[in-house]
């Protein structure tokens, strides 16, 4: 027994995780997304690939982890998976912040100073 | 030191109805002192005419930061300036009205004598006319611990706005700011880069005009947040 042991699903899963992996890559292409982030993400649809080409491989692994039903390691490894790549994001959004920080209060000084100089100028302020 | 530089920093948003009476009370001790007393507001992303109102007070300089950065952002600009133009003391003063600026040469005091790196102007050393409310008293019950927990220095008033830095804490702040919610964080940051630090009494009034930021809600994000901030920065 495997889990994808009608054929349907087990075409539609290899069907999937294709497209899913040329996706990435057109992406990566079109420079719509960084490498290092696709890394990631092909290392997923690569997993996909194999778990639906050698659907028992899934079995024996969680026979050897003592896991009863063999679907709920898939839902373990990929809740893991989200988990680790949500945390990354947020580590990345933390930095983009900081970044956009400091760019905004060098450019406010930087306005300061220019405005400082020629004072009777009208500025073409956007927010004001 | 003679005649130190000193930059009174003014983070603002919306308070078009109290900046410009802040600025003309720190230009009039200024005037009253003969302190080199320059002011710099910074805007951070004000929604009424306070940037203009701020402008034509006479404030040395108007930072007006293209959208709101948060009361860390804001105030880290004005460090950033300080650090920049080469103030000697930088001071942090609330838009509001709530700090009178006749205790500036009293908060400025110990750093120029020489004495801590930094200086809390606090409603509660001595008795002074200010009354505040139960939820207050409680977040400076649980800040004052928190402080004497991490650091075994004693606060009465942690989170009070009216402060003073020399130039290597203005340096310190110019690298380093907390985003939210700064005013204890910062204190344990002094504390354990071995900068010293010490609170002098005030005089403190409640607000002119506009509304406080902080709301019931708040205060509870307000508290863990900076409980775990503080925790955290004890382990580094």
């Amino acid at each position: 027994m495997t889990i994808f042991d009608t054929p349907i699903i087990y075409a539609l899963s290899i069907l999937f995780s294709l497209a899913f992996v040329w996706f990435v890559l057109s992406q990566v292409r079109k420079r719509k997304l960084r490498e290092q982030y696709s890394l990631m993400w092909l290392l997923l649809g690569l997993v996909i690939v194999v778990v639906s080409v050698r659907s028992h491989w899934l079995d024996s692994l969680a026979y050897l982890l003592g896991i009863y039903y063999a679907p709920s390691l898939l839902f373990l490894i990929a809740l893991l998976f989200v988990f680790a790549y949500l945390l990354h994001l947020t580590m990345v959004i933390s930095k983009l912040s900081d970044r956009v920080v400091r760019l905004t209060q060098e450019l406010a000084i930087y306005q300061q100073r220019e405005h400082a100089a020629q004072p009777h100028e009208k500025e073409t302020a956007l927010h004001e | 030191m003679n005649q130190p530089k000193v930059l009174v920093i003014i983070p603002a948003y919306n308070e078009e109805g109290s900046i410009a009476n802040v600025i003309r009370r720190i230009q009039a001790v200024a005037a009253d002192t003969g302190l080199h007393i320059d002011t710099v507001v910074v805007n951070d992303g004000s929604k009424d005419a306070t940037v203009r109102v701020a402008r034509a007070a006479g404030a040395t300089a108007v930072i007006d930061l293209p959208f709101n950065l948060g009361i860390g952002g804001a105030m880290q600009t004005g460090y950033l300036y300080a650090h920049k133009n080469q103030y000697d003391i930088a001071l942090q003063i609330d838009a509001d009205g709530q700090h009178n600026p006749h205790d500036i040469p009293t908060v400025i005091e110990p750093i120029l004598r020489g004495e801590s790196h930094f200086v809390v102007g606090s409603r509660y050393v001595e008795k002074t006319a200010y009354r505040s409310s139960a939820m207050r008293r409680i977040g400076m019950i649980f800040f004052s611990s928190l402080i004497r927990l991490v650091t075994k220095h004693t606060v009465k008033d942690p989170t009070s706005g009216f402060r003073a830095a020399d130039r290597r804490v203005i340096r310190m702040f110019a690298e380093y700011y907390p985003v939210d919610y700064p005013e204890v964080e910062v204190l344990v940051h002094i504390a354990r880069r071995g900068l010293t630090f010490q609170e002098v009494s005030v005089e403190m009034s409640e607000r002119q005009a506009g509304t406080s930021s902080i709301t019931p809600i708040k205060s509870a994000y307000y508290m863990i947040k900076v409980g775990l901030a503080v925790l955290i920065s004890a382990t580094r």
